[in-house]
């Protein structure tokens, strides 16, 4: 019931892009064309966002590296990504970080620091699942992530109900 | 000084959260560096109120009220909106009913004196753009905070400036400012405070997260409801792959109309989808056995080699023509423009 407008947002963008790669070139395979199903779909979830979180805008900044998409992208968000300004600041953002990196070393051994490592290797690993998470700090990490699964649970329910509404079509199964 | 104070204020909130050690946050950056209030440049506040559609229900005004009477008040005690924020975060994620509950709740609070806590403008902006309600998880934490103000005599240490919070609808970017209040036999430099501050964000964005996670509440600890959140977002990624790949099987015909399908203003039903493919399918695609395949493919993560040579011998089936990705767009091309 939730996200209605956005599942039909996505919907729309998905499927432009889809038809925008199908009068482009015919698969033959069925592993290209997955890929470019799914691509269609990431581009078309980030740009309901139309930029206004990071792992959207980091998500068609990594698609638009490949030059090949760049139509793709043009046709679904309907606007061009600027490469270097995202590369900045994720430039920026590390170095940061690395400096803290040196800086903790000298705190004195406490049992809390085994949970502070934990947690660190957690959200170590949380940076790399969302994209663009790397340059971010933790509270934009957070905030981001919350962004990312509830667009995430969009794209996998609207692919959910195609591929079962394509499914019904089928009027008798073969093995 | 500061260790015993904190910690039984962290004690409080294990009430709620579970017992939560002190090293809770993630002690990336050290204090020092993030006293700035500027986080990279971001409008969380479109896309949140995009993806949560609610109308505004009845609590949001009273939301506003007690913010009006806050500001006609002494300045010292202007109202919590972390709390707010975060419980009208949860009760968006909740069905409407709870409004009633909020209501009471909301007119409850507005007598306390919440503690304050220093918010980004920015991530204020997103959470008061959007219409929501305040849920009820705010009340017992506003509750625990009073006693605990009356317990610790309080003194005012120190106090930050406050801009008046504005909470109207859909207003642009005023952003708030809150009080953060050193209590007694607490350090009261700027560095504890804004760690403090910080803390506090990071935490009540937890809190978020760990209600649009499900199982996270169980979950006492910060390392464990982030492994819970890990989770779940590789599970939607791979759903994503797994569906994108059930599709890229699909063979029906070209036709997609989309006309009827956009006409409707209503949630997309299966049927609806239905709609979209037009008749004369090519029954070639082998269902059921590659959706054995499938789950195959769901289970073993990195072992992909032996299902895709399986799909090979399927592909043979599938003639270019027949792809999902094949649209007949002379007859969409009024609905896509």
């Amino acid at each position: 019931m939730q996200n209605t407008s956005l599942k039909q947002e996505f919907l729309k963008n998905w499927i432009k892009g889809l038809q925008l790669h199908s009068s482009f070139n015919k698969n033959t395979t069925i592993f290209e064309r997955r890929k470019a199903i799914k691509l269609s779909a990431d581009i078309a979830i980030a740009s309901t966002r139309n930029s206004t979180t990071r792992w959207s805008r980091a998500l068609i900044a990594d698609a638009s590296r490949d030059g090949s998409n760049k139509t793709l992208i043009e046709k679904i968000s309907g606007r061009e990504v600027p490469h270097k300004a995202s590369l900045g600041l994720i430039r920026c953002s590390k170095r940061i970080l690395k400096r803290s990196r040196f800086a903790r070393r000298r705190a004195a051994p406490v049992a809390g620091l085994i949970a502070k490592k934990l947690v660190k290797s957690r959200t170590r690993a949380l940076k790399r699942l969302v994209p663009g998470g790397e340059g971010m700090d933790e509270i934009s990490l957070i905030k981001e992530t919350i962004d990312y699964i509830v667009s995430l649970r969009v794209q996998v329910d609207v692919m959910g109900r195609m591929a079962t509404a394509a499914d019904r079509l089928i009027p008798f199964k073969t093995i | 000084m500061e260790p015993p104070v904190e910690e039984t204020r962290v004690q409080f909130r294990s009430g709620i959260r579970g017992s939560n050690p002190e090293e809770m946050s993630f002690g990336f950056l050290p204090a020092h560096e993030v006293v700035s209030t500027q986080t990279p440049s971001e409008n969380g506040g479109s896309s949140f109120t995009a993806l949560l559609e609610l109308p505004p229900p009845q609590a949001v005004e009273l939301l506003v009220n007690e913010d009006f009477r806050a500001r006609t008040a002494p300045p010292i005690f202007p109202s919590n909106t972390v709390l707010v924020d975060r419980a009208s975060k949860f009760s968006v994620f909740a069905t409407a009913v709870n409004s009633p509950e909020v209501k009471s709740v909301l007119s409850a609070s507005c007598s306390m004196k919440p503690d304050m806590v220093k918010l980004e403008p920015m991530d204020s902006d997103s959470h008061l753009n959007s219409s929501m309600p305040a849920a009820s998880d705010q009340s017992p934490k506003s509750l625990k905070r009073k006693e605990k103000e009356k317990k610790v005599n309080e003194t005012n240490k120190k106090s930050k400036k406050v801009v008046p919070n504005d909470i109207s609808e859909g207003s642009g970017d005023k952003l708030p400012y809150i009080h953060v209040r050193a209590r007694r036999g607490e350090a009261t430099d700027s560095h504890s405070l804004a760690e403090r501050a910080r803390r506090e964000k990071i935490n009540a964005r937890m809190k978020l997260l760990q209600e649009l996670v499900p199982g996270c509440n169980k979950v006492s600890w910060t390392a464990m409801v982030l492994d819970e959140i890990i989770n779940h977002v590789q599970a939607l990624q791979r759903q994503v792959e797994f569906l994108s790949m059930r599709l890229a099987a699909v063979n029906p015909r070209n036709n997609i109309n989309l006309d009827a399908f956009f006409a409707e203003e209503s949630e997309p039903a299966v049927d609806n989808y239905h709609s979209m493919f037009t008749a004369s399918m090519w029954p070639e695609r082998q269902v059921s056995g590659s959706r054995q395949q499938y789950q195959q493919l769901w289970h073993l993560e990195g072992h992909q080699q032996p299902i895709w040579a399986r799909e090979e011998d399927n592909s043979n089936f599938i003639t270019t023509e027949n792809s999902l990705l094949t649209f007949d767009s002379s007859s969409n091309s009024g609905a896509m423009s």
